[in-house]
């Protein structure tokens, strides 16, 4: 997994990119996360396009974002989710959870 | 030991009387001895000198042979211990018979700060120690004080005046000269092995050598106690991880239910000791059966524990009356109050209702179960969000009539995500086939046929996850 930040106004973007498998590997995005939020960020949008591959622990880093996000007054969306993806949040229904765009301009935007 | 002849006296001894030989043959007139008497006397001479160093020869191959006595009782020692201050300890009280020295140090770098420690101290004073440990503390960089040039360069070092070189780090008050030289382990170099002398010019570089074979010896020592600890962790850990399995397997089912007219089969392959995967048949009363799958996130022994919850708490709720939309929302609550978010379980729950042949079912963010009817597939999706990271998820639930020949198979993800050398999924629609390959076979033979293709289908350079299917048969 790898892991890139940018901002876009007063959103800050996050973009994944590789396989994608929870564990130890996620201390990094809670890290930054936790960061962020210390530093006042409230908008995070995920940019998902790069990643190849993920599994039920890489669906646990988002769910984690998420409520890391919510617990402190702010929002995370997903952009740019790959069909694999998206049949994944299907199935497990986050996607009546989670706000998901087709690109990061949408999800950008939807603030 | 004690009944080695003196070797080095004897040579000296010889060595005179070589050379008295040579100078009473030079001194000697011509007219005064004769020419054989001179040739034996200048033979007696150069046999005398090669004696002596024949003789010398002979000492140093003694001193070697000292040496080599040493290291092989130290190597006899050293693997008859373990615990590895008393191994370091016998290396380094063993190194004085072949270097004398007054006080002597181990020292190693820690991977994770990168910084030098101080590991194995002898001959220091108490105050120096402490205060040497107060200075290794928190590690010394590698490149400062002699030790630390020793470590950056990989080289030996011999310090004949400790007062007039720039690197010397001061760690004891009588401490005059110094040697210092690397220790490796295969190629890599893990710390040095550094010897004080009270005296100007304790060391020389013919002392470089054997240090250098008790440095090897001390990282010999090292490496079979990390060895040992880690094999006994390993053991540990494996030992756990069986007891786990164990418990895991009881929470299986072993034999099937018997719930005529419905044929029941159930197979799961955890991949690690301990896996994620869940299924189960709950007989709730005479005529209902509870019908469950689940999938933990992760693997391991967190994901089994996780597992153990849901699945107790699933039982117990499944004994109640409430409606299975209720009970997967108590079941939630249940398993977000006591796991973090990221730590889910997706799962399949239904009853089957055998008086009036119909399955009440909810789904909590599981792989579909398929209802297949004939040439008829009916994804079994109603439901709501996977358990045990959103509290206030509510469900639904949906009801199926069941007819005769009808086949539900339930499954995780290990199946459908199984994927071949070409990165290929195993899919649902080879699930399906198979399903209709298999119809005809017992629910148990169905199972075992479908999971034994996708286990061949599965390359093994995919093999992450664990792997459960149960079928239940209309009959």
């Amino acid at each position: 997994m790898r892991l890139a930040t940018e901002r876009r106004g007063d959103i800050l973007l996050i973009a994944l990119k590789g396989k994608i498998m929870g564990g130890p590997e996620s201390a990094q995005f809670h890290e930054q996360l936790k960061q962020a939020i210390a530093r006042g960020e409230r908008k995070v949008v995920l940019d998902l396009g790069g990643v190849e591959w993920m599994n039920s622990s890489g669906l646990g880093l988002l769910i984690s974002g998420f409520t890391t996000l919510r617990n402190a007054g702010g929002e995370m969306k997903l952009a740019h989710s790959t069909d694999k993806i998206q049949s994944l949040l299907v199935i497990t229904k986050l996607n009546t959870v989670f706000e998901s765009h087709d690109t990061v301009e949408a999800a950008v935007k939807s603030f | 030991m004690n009944h080695t002849p003196d070797f080095g006296g004897i040579a000296e001894r010889l060595a005179e009387l070589g050379h008295l030989a040579h100078e009473t043959a030079d001194s000697l007139q011509r007219d005064q001895i004769s020419t054989e008497q001179l040739k034996l006397l200048l033979e007696v001479s150069r046999e005398t000198l090669r004696g002596a160093v024949v003789l010398d020869l002979l000492r140093e191959a003694d001193h070697k042979r000292q040496e080599n006595e040493t290291f092989l009782r130290i190597g006899t020692k050293l693997s008859s211990m373990l615990n590895l201050d008393e191994l370091l300890r016998t290396i380094i009280e063993s190194l004085r018979q072949v270097v004398d020295y007054g006080a002597a140090g181990i020292f190693l770098i820690n991977r994770e700060t990168n910084q030098i420690e101080a590991d194995f101290l002898l001959g220091y004073e108490k105050s120096d120690r402490q205060q040497l440990q107060r200075k290794f503390k928190d590690g010394v960089p590698i490149g400062e004080g002699i030790v630390g040039w020793v470590i950056q360069h990989s080289a030996p070092v011999v310090v004949p005046d400790v007062l007039q070189d720039k690197r010397y780090i001061w760690a004891r008050d009588a401490t005059r000269s110094e040697i210092a030289v690397p220790i490796i382990a295969g190629r890599e170099i893990i710390g040095c092995l550094n010897l004080e002398s009270n005296e100007l010019g304790g060391f020389t570089e013919k002392d470089i050598e054997p240090l250098q074979t008790f440095a090897s010896l001390v990282s010999v020592a090292l490496e079979r106690a990390r060895f040992h600890r880690e094999s006994i962790a390993k053991k540990r850990l494996e030992e756990e991880l069986s007891i786990a399995r164990r418990i895991q397997l009881s929470f299986l089912p072993t034999t099937m239910p018997q719930f005529e007219p419905y044929d029941l089969g159930g197979l799961n392959f955890p991949t690690l000791e301990v896996g994620g995967d869940y299924y189960d048949f709950i007989p709730i009363t005479e005529t209902d059966l509870g019908v469950a799958i689940g999938d933990v996130a992760g693997k391991g022994v967190g994901a089994a524990i996780l597992m153990a919850s849901f699945r107790a708490s699933l039982r117990l709720e499944s004994r109640s009356n409430y409606a299975i939309s209720i009970i997967l929302q108590k079941v939630n609550r249940f398993l977000c109050e006591s796991n973090p978010p990221e730590q889910f379980v997706t799962a399949f729950y239904g009853v089957i209702d055998r008086r009036h042949h119909i399955l009440t079912y909810s789904n909590a963010g599981h792989n579909p179960p398929f209802l297949v009817r004939n040439s008829q597939v009916i994804p079994l999706d109603t439901g709501g969000l996977l358990l045990g990271s959103f509290s206030d998820a509510e469900y639904e639930e949906a009801r199926v009539h069941l007819y005769p020949g009808d086949i539900m198979i339930f499954y995780t993800d290990g199946v459908t995500e199984a994927r071949n050398e070409q990165e290929e999924e195993f899919g649902v629609r080879r699930l399906l086939d198979l399903v209709q390959t298999y119809r005809d076979l017992g629910a148990m033979d169905m199972v075992r046929r479908i999971s034994r293709e996708v286990q061949h289908f599965e390359s093994d350079a995919f093999t992450q996850d664990d792997l459960t299917i149960s079928i239940v048969k209309v009959r």
